[in-house]
């Protein structure tokens, strides 16, 4: 069935057709959120609340443009706000560091194959820079760079999502990775001295 | 990337150690983003997200059971509330009046000399 059928007996009350299509893009949903929070569980939970919110306003699709590009924008939304909110409380997460109540960054990564502990310590601190580095990018970069590289899409197919051109997009990509070097450059050398 | 270009690149690499560097950058973010790609959501994540809805469904038809007398019942008891509220505030300050109006003097104030009063200088000379 296409999303428009499934869309179609959804609105005319068929909710558990909803579970089709939550099937269908669960996974995409997830890795773009992935990509804003780097957190599995924040992940899990923002996918959660997306798909909430698009059953919610299921009735207003309006079909111009695909499901997927829709539920990509309400995904990117929502990890956006997140983000924001979040960043208000970093007052919040600073007293707790001074009162050693420090939650657990947990990366939520498999164990790499290397029993070395030296190792592990050296890929978990590149994580760390590169987490950093990506949460230092402006919105509308940081966004295009997650779809990028996070979803493999194709540039017409970012451009959509965020209604610019593609030359906009490749723009935005460049310029992310270029931000990126750098920052991630002068984490490197800080680390270093 | 054709194969000369290729080796074009590397020989480059080797030589320059800035672009080593920013190549060695780029691939470690590559290789963090590949494997927070690699991460699966929770296996039973539909369910919560089917469970989510079916209770946003149930609290809707309980909200539609609610009769519309109710529903606009209780704004108009809050505000009735709040302006009988200030009413009786208003009410309760207009009680209270005054004894004798602030800026009128007694009779006998008018009559008094206040240079034929005891004065200040009769208690110094003594």
């Amino acid at each position: 069935m296409t999303d428009n059928e499934i869309i179609r007996e959804i609105v005319q009350g068929e909710r558990n057709m909803y579970r089709k299509l939550v099937e269908r893009y669960q996974p995409m949903v997830f890795r773009t959120c992935m990509g804003f929070l780097h957190n599995k569980d924040d992940a899990d939970d923002l996918t959660q609340n997306v798909f909430i919110q698009a059953y919610q306003t299921l009735t207003g699709f309006k079909h111009d443009a695909s499901f997927s590009t829709w539920i990509y924008r309400i995904a990117v939304n929502a990890s956006l706000n997140k983000i924001r909110k979040s960043s208000k409380n970093l007052l919040i997460q600073r007293l707790e560091t001074v009162f050693g109540v420090e939650k657990s960054k947990e990366f939520s990564f498999a164990i790499p194959d290397s029993d070395n502990p030296e190792n592990i310590l050296i890929l978990n601190e590149h994580r760390e820079w590169v987490q950093k580095a990506l949460n230092t990018l402006p919105e509308n970069q940081r966004t295009a760079i997650v779809l990028s590289k996070y979803d493999d899409l194709s540039q017409k197919a970012i451009a959509e999502i965020m209604n610019l051109t593609e030359g906009a997009v490749e723009s935005l990509i460049q310029r992310a990775k270029a931000n990126l070097r750098e920052k991630l450059s002068s984490i490197q050398k800080k680390k270093k001295k | 990337m054709p194969e000369g270009i290729r080796i074009q690149v590397e020989n480059h690499l080797g030589d320059c150690k800035e672009c080593a560097e920013s190549y060695h950058l780029l691939n470690l973010s590559d290789q963090v983003m590949e494997e927070e790609k690699r991460l699966q959501p929770n296996p039973f994540l539909v369910t919560r997200i089917m469970a989510g809805i079916e209770e946003l469904e149930q609290n809707r038809e309980i909200h539609l059971h609610i009769p519309v007398y109710l529903k606009v019942l209780k704004p108009v008891l809050i505000s009735v509330s709040v302006a009988a509220a200030i009413f009786i505030g208003v009410m309760v300050g207009n009680i209270y009046l005054p004894a004798h109006p602030a800026n009128s003097l007694p009779v006998e104030m008018v009559y008094m000399n206040d240079a034929a009063l005891e004065s200040v200088e009769l208690f110094s000379q003594l």
